[in-house]
């Protein structure tokens, strides 16, 4: 357990999921209650702009301006979808959370849901969580017959019901408008933006998509106010905590909520306990797959936002993934391609095709075989792939190549001179 | 109107065009694949990049997806975009074969030309190519899906555009998977223009594959001959044989698509049994011959007889000028005047057609637009096939489609169906109480109200209450559009022809006056019905005159015998179902096919083998001495029809314009006859393949044609006591009939319904209302 302040976590046993009994016992609803009676919807949402809060997702969008666009006062049936998708290898935070503390995220949805004046909401969760999602199943039925669902909560005259909806996609269904495709029985490429979902979403309709942790952040927010929550990070201009997801070379690979710009060495050394087997840390993914290296340079840097766009990098999910001293990066390089390749959807040729390209350039230089025009080639595949696909897949997936060719360049050399990978036995 | 410049050059276009669609009217093409006029743009081949200096955002961007914007910047040339143009390429060459070669698209390929647009050209990618298993998609398609470049056009196409539901995207990445859903004949009846759409060689047609390259065809614009729809078509043909026909394009009429119908239907031009050569009782003779012996001939019978002993007649499948000159011949010889349709109520219910409903005749376009269509007593699919994908664009659009119709009228989108027997449904324009007056509601408070009217069912009662009702719910604002269905590709033209003596053809004939008939390009025995009448009529004849490009019954029996041509050899004008002058072009000479296996033919001689055949046309201006140019035949034909006065300017391959509207003729309103008791009403509908004439004589079309049957309502198969598969026979006014039963339950209760087509020529459709009795026929013989 860790000593910083637990907000997320608050009602966390390991090995336990906790319901509605222990949850209103732990202070849970009263948020709800408070804010359905005294606040209106426009306040709530100026307060979590307020807060500053940032998209927890990966993309780290700040949910008040995503709010912000939303028309809550249209007239007419307007959708609030949680993205429970996760599939980013190496995030696994979600689960976590939803293992732990169903209720939080449905008082979450339940107040957001009054924010933005949305009629209904979907859970959207992938198909390998059955657990999670039966967990959330039992606390909407609970929450359901508490009043917290259903027609005039709690005597507001705000009406919301609330689905579980399993994903029968793959990975690109965590993409949001494929998502939507998803959840309306279509085929699930993503779909063009312009229009965003706020003014055509969900069967045509006003929707707001949103990750489960950025929403169970809404019902502290609510509570504590936007400055408590702003006080909650290190750093000046991030906001509350983040669920971090370790794993990789560490000694211990669990999931830890943190302040928000925590420096890399203390989430390394105080939490992951340090590299494993007395090995010396060389390289992580510092937000999940699609986030370019830190290298043993950016171990000071704080994890946050702005903090690791400065260092070319992104906070994305918080899944902190590190690699010892005798990994090979183009390996690791290789094995992530292999499954953004493996995950797109087939719409467009920079992602289909490319991602093919640059799968096969990595086979080569990984095995030995590559020459210096392999590298040419994969820099300039970096090049036309980044900006130009349909949707955020394809650039994700330049994330570790880009990582790559920024601090590894050399060790891509050493393959091409050496004719092997000189890590392997 | 935004102003942009592209590439240096400026240009103002409407708003809502995209940087695509302002570079292509610069005359600047930028590269694309899922881009398509008709089907859209999607975004997702990522080939179109542009650099676009100007505006919040600058930078790469796809040229089909960004609207014009006052004063915006492009380049199309500059470095970044050029090089990731090239990259596309590429990407897209990764896993495609090397098939040029052995690939049918070769030379029309869309692949190869903006592959080497893009600047794509030594292969560097040297890892594994994705290969698939192919489907056998039945007789018209052919399947080859290593070649695909994942453009998604043919899903596009056949799924949103025609409304096909057994064909679409499977699979994900780069392994997507364009097919059906198991192996089969592809059901669409629009699945041919997958060949069109597709921009590489993945889906071909079967039914031309390996015959010949497209830069050896001769191709020309032509317009289909199978229906009155008239769309735009590009046959090609080579050494003599007619091998493949293409969609052209006509924005008002077919867009950029035809039906599998026309497509694979042209297999008339060169059937065996195709009569080729002249004939004189057992004789075979020179064309000129025969035309000599018909002119001396007629001028005996007529010195002899009178103007009543030669009957000329002319259809609706011979062209325009075709028929103009049977009328030229007619005054030339001092004969009454020609029948011009031997179909009585058709001709009657086309001139409906040409004179009182032209002031507001509405074009595909039109219907494509439109927010209410009532379509009355037609089935598209049967009669018209292009219409029906007409209305599924308006329902796309968010427009209702409300049909009226006995038949189990099928559409490829969603519609309210009535199904109503004919009577019932003349009784319902009548006036129609409360229901009636719900769809003349409908009608009026819509924003593009159109009748969808089918001449054959409906009849002239039935056109006559559609015109009151297009003018009820017509309002200062806008009209109501009536589209009529007529049958044939010049149903319209004929009628505006006809001159008001023409009188009626069986009438002619059974006054004994007749000698001598003429048939050109026309069959009244499969074309009009009683035909019992006509045989009997023949018989009293001296001497029955047939000129045909089709192997007919009739054409045998002729006396004298001229081969004529059909449209692709020929060059003429159609009037399509709303009164638009159709221009086809001459694609190749008639012949027998040279193609003898591998090579051309090894024989030699003076003339080429079964080259006699000339146009109709040709022929009659022979047989009166007036050859004479198409364009002064026009200028003497507008100056009898000014109506027709767009035919100075009309071209091949173009939109083709309307002809001038006329002035609406008093109504004559004719009596339905009465319903005889214990009767059921009788149906008959062309077969959607072999109901039309062409498509009999069209051996590609096989596999789509079905045996003939009675349809009944299950629950009138159960009051006549029969069950699914019992042979009944039906009695009619035009004979005793023995078939099958099929039950049928998205039709009419209260009649019997049969397709007409070459197994089932016996009732003709658009003979009136008319009645049935129905019993059982005991067992098979």
């Amino acid at each position: 357990m860790s000593q910083t302040t637990q907000v997320l976590f608050k009602n966390r046993i390991p090995g336990k999921t906790v319901f509605l009994k222990e949850f209103s016992a732990n202070g849970g609803y009263q948020g709800l209650k408070a804010a359905i009676q005294t606040m209106t919807p426009l306040e709530i949402r100026e307060l979590v702009k307020a807060a500053a809060l940032r998209g927890r997702g990966g993309a780290g969008f700040p949910t008040g301006v995503k709010w912000g666009f939303f028309p809550a006062d249209k007239p007419g049936i307007k959708y609030l979808v949680c993205n429970c998708d996760e599939m980013e290898p190496g995030t696994y935070k979600d689960g976590v959370l939803l293992q732990a503390d169903p209720h939080q995220l449905i008082e979450g949805m339940i107040l957001s849901a009054f924010a933005l004046q949305t009629q209904v909401g979907y859970i959207f969760i992938r198909y390998a969580y059955e657990k999670q999602a039966e967990n959330l199943r039992r606390a909407i039925a609970e929450a359901t017959q508490a009043g917290y669902l259903g027609k005039n909560i709690l005597g507001s005259g705000f009406d919301f019901e609330l689905h579980v909806h399993g994903s029968a996609g793959r990975y690109i269904l965590g993409e949001e408008t494929a998502l939507l495709n998803g959840l309306e029985g279509i085929r699930p490429n993503p779909r063009l933006k312009p229009p965003f979902p706020a003014v055509r979403g969900l069967f045509g309709q006003p929707t707001t998509v949103n990750n489960v942790e950025t929403i169970a952040n809404i019902p502290h927010i609510v509570t504590g106010g936007a400055e408590w929550f702003k006080d909650l990070a290190l750093t000046p201009e991030g906001s509350g905590t983040k669920l971090f997801g370790l794993s990789g070379h560490l000694n211990r690979t669990e999931c830890f909520e943190l302040p928000v710009g925590i420096p890399l060495r203390e989430v390394v050394e105080t939490y992951g306990r340090g590299m494993w087997k007395n090995k010396q840390f060389k390289a992580c993914l510092p937000g999940g797959a699609s986030t370019p290296y830190l290298t043993r340079e950016h171990l000071d840097v704080p994890l946050d936002f702005t903090s690791l766009e400065k260092v070319g990098s992104r906070f994305g999910t918080a899944g902190v993934t590190a690699f010892d001293e005798d990994t090979c990066m183009v390996a690791v390089t290789l094995n992530l391609i292999r499954f953004f390749a493996r995950e797109s959807c087939g719409w467009c040729t920079p992602c289909r095709d490319g991602l093919t390209m640059v799968r096969w350039l990595l086979e080569m230089l990984e095995s030995g075989k590559g020459t210096p025009e392999h590298l040419e080639l994969l820099k300039g595949q970096l090049k036309n792939i980044s900006g130009t696909s349909f949707c955020a897949l394809a650039e994700g997936a330049m994330g570790p190549v880009a990582g790559l060719l920024t601090h590894f360049e050399q060790e891509i050399v050493d393959h091409i001179e050496g004719g092997r990978c000189p890590f392997s036995k | 109107m935004p102003t942009l410049t592209i590439d240096n050059q400026t240009i103002t276009i409407p708003e809502g065009k995209t940087i695509l669609e302002a570079a292509e009217a610069l005359g600047i093409m930028v590269p694309h694949f899922c881009y398509h006029k008709e089907l859209g743009a999607v975004g997702s081949c990522r080939m179109c990049a542009v650099t676009v200096h100007t505006g919040p955002m600058p930078g790469l961007k796809m040229a089909c997806l960004i609207a014009v914007e006052d004063g915006m910047v492009v380049t199309t040339g500059d470095e970044t975009s050029a090089t990731f143009r090239e990259r596309v390429g590429e990407w897209l060459m990764l896993n495609h074969p090397h098939d040029c070669p052995v690939c049918d698209e070769g030379g029309e390929c869309q692949l190869q030309e903006m592959t080497i647009s893009s600047g794509h050209g030594i292969r560097r990618y040297q890892g594994g190519k994705g290969t698939y298993t192919n489907q056998d998609l039945g007789p018209f398609i052919a399947q080859e899906m290593n070649r695909c470049i994942q453009c998604y056009r043919c899903a596009r196409t056949y799924k949103d555009y025609c409304g096909g539901r057994d064909f679409g995207v499977m699979g994900s990445r780069n392994r997507v998977f364009f097919g059906r859903f198991k192996e089969g004949m592809l059901e669409s009846d629009f699945s041919g223009n997958l060949v069109d759409l597709c921009p590489t060689g993945v889906f071909t047609d079967r039914t031309f594959r390996f015959k010949s390259r497209a830069w050896d065809l001769e191709q020309a614009d032509s317009v289909c001959p199978q229906c009155g729809v008239g769309c735009a078509t590009v046959p090609g043909g080579r050494l003599r044989e007619l091998q493949r026909v293409q969609s052209g394009d006509n924005l008002q009429v077919n867009a950029t698509f035809i039906c599998d119908r026309g497509r694979f239907g042209s297999g008339y031009a060169n059937h065996p049994e195709r009569p080729r050569q002249a004939r004189q009782g057992d004789q075979i003779v020179s064309v000129t011959a025969a035309l000599t012996t018909l002119a001396t001939e007629i001028r005996a019978a007529v010195k002899q007889h009178g103007p009543e002993a030669v009957l000329l007649v002319g259809s609706d499948r011979a062209s325009l000028e075709t028929n103009w000159l049977l009328q030229r011949t007619a005054k030339h010889f001092g004969c009454r005047v020609p029948v011009l349709n031997a179909h009585r109520r058709r001709h009657q219910t086309a001139q409906m057609a040409a004179f009182d409903l032209s002031e507001r005749l509405a074009s595909l376009q039109d219907i494509r637009s439109s927010d209410l269509l009532l379509v009355c007593g037609v089935d598209p699919l049967a009669e018209a096939p292009l219409l029906a994908l007409a209305l599924r664009q308006a329902v796309r659009k968010g427009g209702r489609v409300v049909v009226y119709d006995p038949r189990p009228v099928e559409l490829p989108c969603d519609a309210d169906r009535v199904a109503i027997t004919p009577l019932a449904l003349q009784e319902l324009l009548a006036d129609g109480g409360v229901e009636g007056r719900h769809l003349r509601d409908l009608l009026g408070q819509a924003k593009n109200p159109i009748i969808v009217a089918g001449a054959d069912l409906l009849g002239l009662a039935g056109l006559q209450k559609i015109q009151k009702w297009a003018e009820k719910t017509s309002n200062a604002e806008r009209p109501c559009l009536v589209y009529p269905v007529l049958a044939g590709a010049n149903s319209f033209g004929t009628a505006l022809l006809s001159l008001p003596e023409q009188d009626d053809l069986l009438t002619r004939l059974e006054s004994g006056k007749v000698k001598m008939l003429v048939c050109v390009d026309a069959d009244p025995l499969l074309e009009a019905p009683e035909g019992e009448r006509f045989s009997a009529a023949l018989t009293h004849l001296e001497q029955l005159v047939v000129f045909d490009y089709l192997p007919t019954s009739l054409s045998q029996h002729a006396n004298l015998f001229i081969p004529s041509c059909p449209p692709v050899e020929d060059s003429g004008t159609f009037i399509n179902n709303e009164g638009r002058l159709r221009r086809f072009q001459r694609v190749l000479k008639p012949g027998l096919s040279l193609a003898t296996g591998d090579h051309p033919a090894r024989e030699f001689s003076l003339g080429t083998p079964g080259s006699d055949p000339q146009p109709a046309a040709l022929s009659l201006q022979r047989l009166i001495g007036l050859e004479q140019p198409l364009a002064e035949l026009h200028r003497q034909l507008v100056q009898e029809q000014p109506r027709l006065a767009a035919l100075a300017k009309l071209k091949a391959g173009e939109a083709g314009s309307r002809v001038a509207p006329a002035v609406a003729r008093p109504q004559q309103i004719d009596r339905l006859p009465e319903q005889p008791a214990q009767t059921l009403e009788l149906v008959v509908s062309p077969a959607r393949y072999g109901g039309d004439l062409f498509s009999r004589y069209a051996p590609k079309l096989e596999p789509r044609k079905r045996p003939p049957c009675f349809y009944l309502h299950p629950d009138e198969l159960q009051a006549q006591g029969l069950k699914d598969g019992d042979n009944a026979i039906v009695e009619t006014d035009f004979g005793s009939i023995k078939l099958p039963v099929r039950s049928q339950p998205d039709m009419a209760g209260g009649c019997v319904l049969v397709e007409n087509s070459e197994v089932f020529p016996h009732l003709i459709p658009g003979a009136g209302l008319s009645y049935c009795v129905i019993s059982p026929g005991g067992a098979n013989e």
